[in-house]
């Protein structure tokens, strides 16, 4: 006789030979897996909840500016302020001095302008917070895209119609490597092109 | 199954809970930090953030003076180059220049004044102010003058150049009798003294490797560390493949193969002290055989009389046949072109073995013609009065009025004597008995150690200054030093703080500027107005801006120079004192052959991680010293790499491990210089030993100058063993063929012409 028929045949649930059956473990385990797959659970909708209602996507900056009002209702060109995005990898934020430019004339009379000239009297450089933050090994040169026509919003969004500025795109690879494709850029799916 | 119990219940209620915490948390702790974009309250002129700004200024890194062009992104030097238009290094620039940033960002670097309080050497220094610090240094000037004897002021600096060395003369002129002191190891004291006599010349000149066709250098390692490295490299680089149908050839003369050596076509060993004894020879050669045809032909004939290539062969152990050739080669090669210097200067007939070397130029017509010697005009700028650097025999003068009480104040800048002076001359003892020092430099290295107070001065790259390069290129050339960032600590230019120190002495009418800068623009304004500008240039301000964004300024660039006429006094007095070496030869058998590093030259760059990461281009050692045996040498004494032994001199002793190097004399050992530093930051600390301590005190007559390569050792084995870090695990080819080589017949035959290695030379 085959030993492994012998074995197989053991098996069979109709048979009255002691057997191995799963069922006693199961039953034993089942509070401890049915808490931990809770806990499971639990984990993935905190993650989830987080990822959704708490993004960071929105952050909040040292003095509330609105580009709706700058950059919409006064249709200031994003270059007048961002003016190094034509000249360097960097788009850069306006220095305290271009928006004094401005405000040292107009609106004087409103806190956060207050706000605004109290750092520029002080010297002291406005802390904004980065919304748009590509990792340190991507290369994301603005001259390039800027000199090719690329509006400001296909990445940042309707930025003009914003109080407070929110990251709309998802700033990953596949965005990155998309528009490569539509525009046809040459050497545009090169690791080299964005990787440093 | 399918009911729950309240335990249950709990159960997963809490789990549930913790896991959505959990999860929330683990969300929030992956997410991309915060991070913030920090404009400019008012930002500098044609300032873009991430696009490159470049500042052209001047290497301070060794004496050469090469043009450096310095990129900076927002306000930080992140990488420096040659300055393409500097006719000195011409774009290119050495590693030592490459690892200047780590000068500027040396984590070892002295951010603020300093003061003493405990033991001196010991004690540990306490922050204090600039104020302060200049106050009580010039207060006790203002004494010693008032009492007539600021002639106990010692100032001791490093070579300087250019304005600041004009501002260090101004000052001097404030304190009557003081003694201003220009101190650097590598000084090229016979060199410079050997033109002296030969040529009436003051300066270096140029040696125009770049249109010579034949180069017979005398121990000068002119791609490692002699002089101008960096020119030189472009020469030889020129003069080999730089023109069609001409290849420069290259002999080098020098006991142990430097890089120079192994760049040669033919490399010739030499007994050590003897090397001017074959230029002697090859020089009698260029008389009686060459066909020299000048007006002085007698007068040379009877200088050289008995020099023939028979004895000149026994004096230095290279055989008469090789004399004869080389001389026919140097008188048919034209143009030809002698170079002299390193190691043949560094013995105790180093003058007289350079000035043979100029008589070898002058017989072979190389004076004054392109390939061969050009003399430089003098500098547009700078002191009225040439700067005597200072000899050994002028520190000893120093340590001994120190040693009697004789100096009372002493200001240290950017030298290292304690480090760069054999323990046998007693620098640091001597120091011990002078009441106040400070120093001014931007590290604690060994002499700052045993300061009192600690003024700690900018790095080149923070600072204003000027340079005109010595050796020069043939033509005018000054540059700017301009401050490529802005300063990182709270130290000062060394301009400014002589300027600090001549205000605080009631001089402030003497010293009408404001600061470094102003005073550099003063002097720029003269050199604008005696060079030949055309007024529509645009005036002084656009003759700086132009000078600053050029980084260099110059008059011409053509090389014109004369052949002057030797007197007969100097051919009568050409001639070769045997060698004098320290120690016996059967007490000491070997002679030491200390040797700049390429990485760290005297020393000064064995504080950045960068150069002691260099492996030396010989051997391929780094992070630390070694010496350099003979394979026959190693076999008789029973020595293989990595054994440790004790280097002996009279004059102490210090323990490092053996690399057997083939392309050494047998009764030569070499060991580079720069390594043994006991402070000077964490990288060169405690790390190799330094061979400069084991010189024995014997100076060149004429000079006073150390005779380096004059000392003799001896080689105790410790039984210790270490392995060298060095690149490669293994010397032979073992059967891959990578380099060809010749048998014995080819290289003893008739008309054989390679060196054969080892070495087989009588010893001395």
């Amino acid at each position: 006789m085959e030993p492994g028929r012998s074995g197989r045949q053991s098996g069979n649930p109709g048979d009255d030979r002691t057997g191995v059956s799963i069922v006693p473990a199961l039953r034993i385990l089942r509070p401890p897996a049915l808490v931990l797959g809770v806990g499971l659970a639990g984990v993935a909708f905190g993650y989830w909840a987080n990822t959704t209602y708490f993004p960071g996507t929105t952050p909040e900056q040292p003095i509330e500016f609105s580009h709706r009002i700058h950059a919409g209702d006064n249709q200031i060109p994003c270059l007048y302020c961002h003016s190094q995005a034509r000249r360097s990898a960097i788009a850069g934020v306006p220095s305290v001095n271009r928006c004094m430019g401005c405000h040292e004339k107009v609106a004087t009379d409103r806190p956060l302008i207050r706000e605004v000239a109290r750092y520029f009297a002080d010297k002291e450089p406005i802390p904004w917070v980065k919304v748009h933050d590509l990792p340190d090994f991507v290369h994301f040169p603005h001259k390039r895209h800027v000199l090719a026509d690329i509006a400001c919003q296909t990445c940042h969004g309707p930025v003009e119609t914003m109080d407070r500025v929110t990251r709309l795109a998802p700033t990953k690879m596949g965005q990155c490597r998309a528009c490569h494709e539509e525009h046809a850029v040459v050497n545009g799916q090169d690791c080299w092109t964005c990787h440093k | 199954m399918g009911t729950i119990d309240r335990r249950d219940f709990l159960k997963l209620v809490g789990a549930g809970g913790v896991g959505a915490a959990a999860g929330f948390v683990l969300a929030e702790a992956i997410k991309h930090p915060v991070e913030h974009l920090i404009p400019y309250p008012v930002p500098p002129e044609e300032f873009s953030p991430g696009v490159a700004a470049w500042y052209n200024t001047v290497c301070s890194m060794c004496p050469a003076g090469c043009g450096i062009s310095v990129r900076t992104l927002e306000g930080r030097a992140k990488k420096i180059e040659g300055n393409p238009s500097h006719p000195v290094n011409q774009g290119r620039l050495c590693a030592l220049g490459q690892a200047g940033l780590q000068v500027l960002y040396n984590p070892d670097r002295l951010t603020g004044p300093l003061m003493r309080t405990g033991a001196r050497g010991a004690g540990p220094f306490v922050q204090t102010t600039w104020d302060d610090g200049i106050a009580e240094l010039a207060g006790r000037l203002n004494e010693l003058r008032a009492d007539g004897r600021s002639d106990r002021v010692s100032f001791l600096t490093a070579g300087v150049r250019g304005h600041l060395a004009a501002l260090l003369e101004l000052l001097m002129a404030e304190l009557p009798g003081a003694r201003l002191l220009q101190y650097d190891f590598d000084h090229p004291h016979t060199l410079l003294a050997a033109n002296e006599r030969f040529f009436g010349a003051g300066s270096l000149p140029y040696y125009d490797l770049e249109n010579a066709r034949y180069v017979l250098s005398f121990g000068a390692d002119y791609l490692g560390g002699w002089l101008s490295p960096v020119h030189h490299a472009l020469g030889f680089g020129r003069s080999r493949q730089g023109r069609s149908g001409a290849r420069g050839r290259f002999v080098q003369v020098e006991p142990r193969m430097s890089l120079s050596g192994a760049a040669a076509d033919e490399w010739i060993p030499a007994r050590p002290g003897t090397e001017g004894f074959l230029a002697l020879g090859i020089a009698r050669q260029l008389v009686a055989e060459g066909g020299y045809e000048g007006a002085d032909r007698d007068a040379w004939a009877a200088a050289l009389d008995g020099h023939t290539a028979d004895a000149v062969a026994a004096q230095t152990g290279v055989p008469a046949a090789t004399i004869r050739r080389l001389a026919g080669d140097f008188a048919g090669t034209r143009p030809s072109l002698a170079l002299g210097g390193g190691a043949t200067g560094g013995h105790t007939n180093g003058v007289d073995a350079l000035v043979a070397v100029n008589a070898l130029n002058y017989l072979a017509g190389n004076v004054g013609r392109p390939g061969g010697v050009l003399f430089n005009p003098p500098p547009a700028f700078g002191p009225r009065a040439r700067a005597a650097h200072a000899s050994y025999r002028d520190m000893l003068a120093l340590a001994e009025d120190a040693r009697r009480g004789r100096i009372e104040i002493l200001v240290v800048s950017d030298t290292n004597p304690v480090f760069t002076l054999p323990a046998a001359a007693g620098f640091a003892e001597a120091l011990a008995a002078i009441p106040y020092i400070v120093s001014l430099s931007s590290f604690m290295d060994e002499t700052t150690g045993l300061a009192d107070r600690v003024l700690p001065s900018h790095t080149y790259l923070e600072s204003w200054g000027d340079d005109s390069p010595e050796p020069g290129v043939g033509f005018t050339v000054g540059a700017i030093a301009q401050p490529v960032v802005a300063p990182l600590y709270d130290t000062r230019s060394k301009g400014d703080i002589l300027l600090g120190i001549a205000r605080a002495l009631g001089a402030g009418e003497d010293f009408p500027w404001a600061n470094m800068e102003d005073y550099l623009k003063a002097g720029w304004r003269e050199v604008y107005g005696r060079a030949p500008i055309p007024a529509e240039a645009g005036g002084f301000e656009a003759f700086w801006i132009s000078v600053l964004r050029a980084g260099v300024w110059g008059e011409n660039g053509r090389r014109e120079s004369g052949s002057p006429a030797v007197e007969a006094r100097v051919i009568d007095a050409v001639g070769v004192a045997p060698p004098e070496f320290a120690g016996s030869s059967d007490e000491f058998p070997f002679v030491l052959h200390p040797y700049l590093s390429h990485a760290l030259r005297d020393g000064r760059g064995a504080n950045l991680p960068w150069m002691q990461e260099l492996p030396d281009p010989m051997t391929s050692v780094w992070y630390g010293s070694w010496v350099e045996l003979n394979p026959a040498t190693a076999e008789r004494l029973g020595l293989r790499e990595g054994d440790v032994v004790d280097v002996e001199s009279a004059h102490g002793k210090i323990g490092v491990p053996v690399y057997v190097f083939p392309a050494i004399m047998p009764d030569v050992v070499a060991m580079p210089i720069g390594q043994g530093h006991a402070g000077y930051g964490r990288y060169a600390s405690r790390r190799g030993a330094n061979p400069i301590q084991l010189l024995a005190p014997l100076t060149e007559p004429v000079t006073g100058g150390l005779a380096s390569s004059a000392t003799r050792v001896r080689l105790v084995p410790t039984g210790r063993r270490v392995s060298l870090v060095k690149q490669g695990g293994e010397s032979r080819q073992l059967g891959r063929g990578i380099v060809r080589t010749t048998g014995a017949a080819a290289v003893t035959g008739p008309g054989a012409r390679l060196a054969s290695i080892p070495i087989k030379v009588e010893s001395t």
